[in-house]
């Protein structure tokens, strides 16, 4: 019998030797390679969404939302889909946002511009700006009126309202100003046209914290990899259960 | 009998303790199998090769720089910056100086902390406070003003708002006292500008006045337009005064200044006025964020203060 227990036991410590010996490896291997390169390896990618998950839960999920698809009312983009308001959604872009934030008051981090307040700044009237969400509602194929959106339009190209210096001639944003783009009826505050007008008038200015410091780099790369892969199921190894590790 | 009791069948009792005499024997083999293969076990963890720490750059860092990592993340970051290029593009060279570059600047962040330059160099402090103070009011800016707090704000604060007013005067002084040779008492001068006051009034012209009176143009104003605080400066608090109560063609009561007795007629004269909310609303929502903003890096000096222990010699105040 003791013979037995000091064998079960000795494999028993192998076998976590072997273990964390393992996770120690892919731990490595995780944050060794470059970050885009980590979505294409199917074993880091189970063990960062494994690691994430409850990172997720914890830190992200009260702007996010647990099911990870955003909240308009605190302007929290959902991060399901393919739309990015900072980069493409690669891991380093979405790395480089969680490391040092949106606005959050660090120089590293994402705050070239913000979306200014045309109505209480009073540089566009209440008619001007419901004209220009009439345009964006034509921009994306929902029902609009036309002779507004005709002045929207106008509106758009001005001086006055001058939005192609941020969300480009063609609507279609610019990532690197997080200037999100207009024709894709995706929108992070709401796109209702109150939700629309609103986002005119009193403008955005939205942040996300830093969380360099507060979360380990390795964490920090598990987010990012877990992140990346539910909104680009096709792209990378599904995060299925498995051996974690 | 003995041969009989020898060729008899050992006991139960017998068996088990001849078996309980064998049995340490072969379980002694066993458990040493068990312990030698954990003690081998536990040896490679204790004797494997280790890395001292800081010689071996951690994972997700490309550097270590007196032990202090300079991050994968920033050199991509910065190499694309720099090169305008993605990452994968950048040549072996590229990549190199970026780095070259990170590095050196960590060493001279490292000597300015050596040299306590937060200490002693204005600009560290500066910007130290003042990044501290972008992270306070950080949070804040998420958060815009409603209609109702922007006028509320305008409100309290109209005297910001006011537009500057604007005036056109002619200053006429008659001189005294030997002031540019005019030999004349202030009391025969303030006697004189008296009735020049009542000509005006009753609608002499100006010139019809300095040549009768012997007036002359003060030569402080040019007369025209000017904007209130313009005025003020040229005329001189004590005329200013007077000057800013007159209306459209008034004339004033006369004035006795440093260098003679003053009369004021007023050509044009438009009050200041506070702007109205919309007119002024780009500037009371810049104003109202500017208070906002100080407000939050008082309240963070506060909770600095009530957690620091401050003391000043005596004597001292703050």
């Amino acid at each position: 019998m003791l013979a037995a227990a000091a064998i079960a036991l000795a494999g028993a410590a192998i076998a976590a030797a072997d273990l964390r010996a393992h996770r120690e490896r892919i731990e490595y291997r995780l944050l060794a390679v470059l970050p885009n390169e980590a979505a294409a390896d199917p074993a880091l990618v189970r063990f960062a969404v494994a690691q994430a998950r409850p990172l997720f839960e914890q830190y992200c999920a009260a702007c996010h939302g647990a099911d990870m698809r955003g909240n308009t009312a605190l302007g929290a983009p959902n991060l399901t889909d393919q739309v990015w308001l900072y980069g493409s959604g690669s891991v380093y872009d979405i790395e480089r946002t969680v490391l040092y934030g949106i606005r959050s008051g660090q120089s590293k981090a994402r705050n070239v511009t913000d979306m200014p307040a045309f109505g209480l700044r009073g540089v566009l009237t209440d008619a001007e700006i419901r004209d220009v969400v009439q345009y964006l509602l034509k921009l994306n194929r929902r029902p609009y009126d036309a002779e507004a959106a005709e002045e929207g339009h106008t509106l758009y190209y001005s001086t006055k309202g001058d939005c192609g210096d941020c969300h480009a001639g063609d609507a279609r944003g610019d990532s690197d100003y997080g200037a999100p783009d207009l024709t894709v009826n995706v929108w992070d505050s709401g796109g209702d046209a109150q939700s629309l007008y609103d986002s005119i008038y009193f403008g955005r200015h939205r942040i996300m914290p830093a969380w360099l410091g507060t979360l380990s780099l390795e964490q920090i790369r598990a987010l990012a990899v877990y992140i990346h892969t539910v909104s680009h199921p096709t792209a990378t190894a599904a995060p299925a259960a498995g051996r974690e590790g | 009998m003995t041969e009989l009791s020898v060729a008899r069948p050992p006991s139960a009792l017998k068996q088990r303790l001849a078996a309980l005499a064998r049995r340490p024997q072969r379980s002694l083999a066993l458990p040493a199998c068990g312990i030698a293969i954990g003690l081998a076990v536990a040896c490679f963890g204790l004797f494997r090769p280790a890395s001292r720490p800081g010689t071996v750059v951690p994972p997700g860092y490309v550097a270590l720089v007196n032990q202090k990592g300079v991050l994968m993340s920033d050199l991509i970051s910065q190499t694309e910056s720099e090169t305008g290029a993605e990452f994968s593009d950048a040549s072996p060279a590229e990549r190199s100086r970026v780095l070259r570059e990170m590095i050196n600047e960590e060493l001279l962040v490292q000597r300015g902390l050596a040299l306590d330059l937060p200490e002693t160099t204005t600009e560290v402090r500066d910007t130290m406070a003042a990044a501290v103070n972008a992270q306070v009011v950080a949070p804040l800016l998420a958060i815009a003003p409603s209609d109702a707090q922007l006028h509320a704000f305008y409100d309290t604060h109209r005297a910001k708002y006011t537009t500057g007013g604007t005036m056109t005067v002619h200053d006429l002084v008659l001189h005294v006292g030997g002031y540019q040779n005019a030999d004349q008492s202030v009391a025969q001068a303030e006697e004189d500008a008296v009735e020049a006051v009542y000509q005006l009034r009753s609608g002499a012209s100006i010139d019809y006045v300095m040549e009768h009176f012997g007036f002359v143009d003060s030569g402080r104003v040019d007369n025209t337009e000017e904007l209130d605080f313009a005025a003020k400066i040229h005329l001189g608090a004590k005329l200013y005064q007077v000057a800013e109560t007159l209306g459209d063609g008034e004339v004033s009561d006369p004035i006795v200044d440093t260098d003679g007795v003053h009369v004021l007629v007023m050509d044009q004269r438009e009050l200041p006025s506070v702007a109205d909310f919309s007119v002024a609303r780009a500037q009371v929502y810049s104003d109202y964020r500017q208070a906002e903003l100080q407000r939050a890096t008082q309240e963070n000096l506060a909770v600095l203060r009530s957690e620091a222990q401050i003391l000043l010699a005596p004597g001292e105040t703050e």
